[in-house]
């Protein structure tokens, strides 16, 4: 090996060393990347399996049930148990712990009906209250199919066709394929991971630059024979080892987070194996590379450690702000989104969710983004070294 | 052996110190010129111990960083064992021990892993290096120090592994900066010690270059004297020599005398 490869490894086993003992940073972003996945996962399951158990349950409530033994018959028609609302179900409601929006019938709805007078009924629900609100939907259009029922018979009764009520008949068709539904769902996963592999470089590049700065080890450090470059270069390769360890295990972590998965259907519809696994590494790994460098570049010029964490803000806010541009969905996938780091590894993460295939161009093109921003990180700092060693 | 030669560095430096954009605009338009070193010279030769005293911010620290190759003169020249550090700073680097005067050591590495790291550095094989801490850590009388994390180290113990970090490649030129600052009695001379032993033929007969602004160290331990006040060399000899130049009996005196006199200053 040639003198200068030598240098490289020596300064990375070092800092990787270093980096290594500081057990307490280390376990706490260790713990919270690992535990991620299952917690993430968890969550999700926990929601999706409370809406389909109040789905499955078929059950309605009602206020006022005495009042309408017409629509007490339609409903139980339709396979529902029909269940007389608590007496205080507004605070109940406001308070989250009833979990059903309310149908409040009035006393003359009976008489009302049989006038043709159209009696009011509300659907009574709390818009801060998500279970309820996901099936004020369901309510409605149970309440619409009664409706229906009553204006047919009465047709009908006259002689009129059902045909006339309905000119056209809308149906709905559902392009979207298991796994891509289940993206509205799981696309949080991309950036949990993203966000877990900045928090794991962060450390260890501050800790390499302004770190060294602090502890009046930098001037020291280039008394020594190599070349600059060949420092930062092994300081990098320490931090981005870190940085990718952490995203390896975050990505793998969502394996095991499967079987926590509580709702069959979630877990039908999200489709997370191997292949997935290695393809998110696969996508993260030159980001890994890429923020690292960035970091380090930000922090070099920092004195204190405390110093370059409030540099690092800008950082940390980019990639935590970018992929929320698709998030927002802000005119749908667009080309430019490739080539901007983290937006575009947020974009391909969410393909391989949805089961989309990965094209050449479409990895090369964030690939050698990357690339580029790592070797402008290392020559940045390589350059400023001489100079943060001074002041 | 160690040559250095009408040395001068400058520096901008601003004396506002206001931040954000106006503070730029500001510290642009107070911009000064700071001349740091003027006009230093010496010569150190080997198997000797050569004392750089000055007083606080007399261009001391800025003609060892030149040595070192941190710092670019902006006029004369510098040679250790006859290479020119301006054209060959790696091989200077490979020949010179250096203990600077920010001497910050890995907390979180042993003794033995902060030394054996700067003998990696400079080319040793693990062994070769893990051997010498040993040797240096029996000279400087470190032993129990050497497996233990440097976190919490006392001053003289950081200042002892430092030392030992300087000293891993084995150099044959020692440069020293103000290396008993914060030390206590016995820690100073047990580094006294150790110094006049590197000098002797068994120690390697090393070229020691020691900055201070104490005369008593210099009085005490450096074969010849070399006075640098206001950026530039005002004096060099044996301490007899400078006694005898100012008329003087006591050392302190003469140093006042040739520091501090206002000829010297323009």
């Amino acid at each position: 090996m040639t003198r200068r490869g030598r240098a490289v490894l020596t300064v990375l086993k070092k800092e990787l060393v270093d980096a290594l003992r500081d057990r307490r940073t280390l376990m706490t972003v260790l713990a919270s990347s690992v535990l991620m996945g299952p917690l993430v996962l968890m969550a999700i399951s926990g929601l999706v399996a409370s809406l389909e158990a109040s789905a499955e349950q078929r059950e309605v409530y009602v206020a006022g049930l005495a009042h309408a033994p017409t629509l007490r018959n339609f409903l139980e028609r339709q396979t529902y148990t029909v269940k007389e609302a608590p007496a205080d179900y507004e605070l109940q409601l406001r308070k989250a712990t009833f979990s059903d929006p309310v149908v409040v019938v009035p006393d003359d709805f009976e008489a009302a009906l049989v006038r043709g007078e159209a009696p009011v009924v509300e659907i009574v629900s709390d818009g801060a209250n998500q279970r309820a609100e996901a099936s004020t939907g369901r309510i409605e259009r149970l309440l619409g199919a009664f409706g229906r029922e009553r204006v047919t018979l009465a047709l009908a009764l006259r002689g009129v066709s059902v045909q006339l009520l309905e000119p056209i008949e809308v149906e709905e068709r559902d392009l979207a394929s298991t796994q891509t539904r289940a993206t509205r769902i799981t696309g949080m996963l991309p950036y949990f991971v993203m966000i877990a592999m900045l928090y794991g470089a962060l450390n260890a590049a501050l800790d390499t630059t302004a770190g060294e700065r602090e502890r009046g080890s930098l001037e020291p450090l280039l008394m020594n024979p190599p070349e600059r470059w060949a420092l930062v270069a092994g300081k990098w390769g320490a931090v981005a080892c870190v940085s990718m360890l952490i995203a390896v295990l975050s990505c793998f972590s969502f394996l095991p987070g499967q079987w926590v998965l509580r709702s069959d259907t979630l877990a039908a519809m999200f489709q997370y194996g191997l292949r997935e696994a290695l393809l998110f590494v696969v996508v993260l790994v030159p980001l890994a590379a890429a923020l690292s460098a960035a970091l380090m570049a930000v922090a070099i010029r920092c004195k204190t450690f405390k110093e370059a964490q409030a540099s690092a803000t800008v950082v940390v806010l980019a990639v935590s702000l970018l992929p929320l541009v698709s998030v927002f969905n802000l005119g749908g996938e667009s080309p430019w989104h490739l080539w901007v780091p983290a937006l575009a590894q947020n974009m391909l993460m969410t393909r391989v969710l949805k089961g989309e295939a990965l094209g050449g161009v479409d990895l090369a093109i964030p690939i050698g983004v990357c690339v580029v921003v790592t070797a402008a990180g290392i020559a940045f700092v390589a350059r400023s070294l001489r100079q943060a060693a001074l002041k | 052996m160690i040559e250095v030669r009408s040395v001068a560095k400058a520096f901008t430096a601003s004396s506002a110190k206001a931040p954000g954009w106006a503070g730029a605009l500001r510290r642009a338009a107070s911009r000064t010129t700071v001349h740091a070193v003027r006009d230093v010279s010496f010569h150190a030769p080997a198997g000797a111990i050569t004392g750089l005293l000055g007083p606080n911010g007399a261009g001391k620290t800025t003609t060892l960083r030149m040595l070192g190759a941190l710092v670019k003169p902006d006029a004369g020249s510098l040679e250790v064992d006859g290479i020119d550090v301006a054209r060959r700073p790696r091989e200077i680097l490979a020949r010179l021990g250096m203990l600077s005067d920010a001497r910050g050591l890995y907390p979180r590495l042993t003794a033995r892993e902060n030394i054996a790291y700067y003998g990696a550095l400079q080319g040793m094989v693990p062994d070769a290096a893990d051997a010498r801490a040993h040797d240096l850590a029996r000279m400087f009388d470190m032993v129990p120090l050497l497996d233990r994390r440097t976190e919490g180290f006392s001053q003289g113990e950081r200042m002892k592994t430092a030392l030992a970090r300087a000293l891993v490649h084995d150099p044959a030129n020692i440069v020293l900066d103000e290396p008993t600052n914060g030390l206590d009695v016995l820690a100073t001379r047990a580094l006294r010690e150790s110094l006049r032993w590197l000098r002797t033929p068994e120690g390697g007969s090393k070229c020691i270059v020691f900055s201070t602004h104490i005369m008593q160290e210099v009085e005490r331990l450096c074969d010849s004297v070399v006075v640098v006040a206001h950026g530039r060399t005002v004096a060099s000899g044996t301490v007899e020599e400078l006694l005898a130049q100012t008329g003087e009996h006591d050392f302190e005196e003469a140093f006042v005398r040739l520091a501090f006199d206002p000829e010297q200053a323009s």
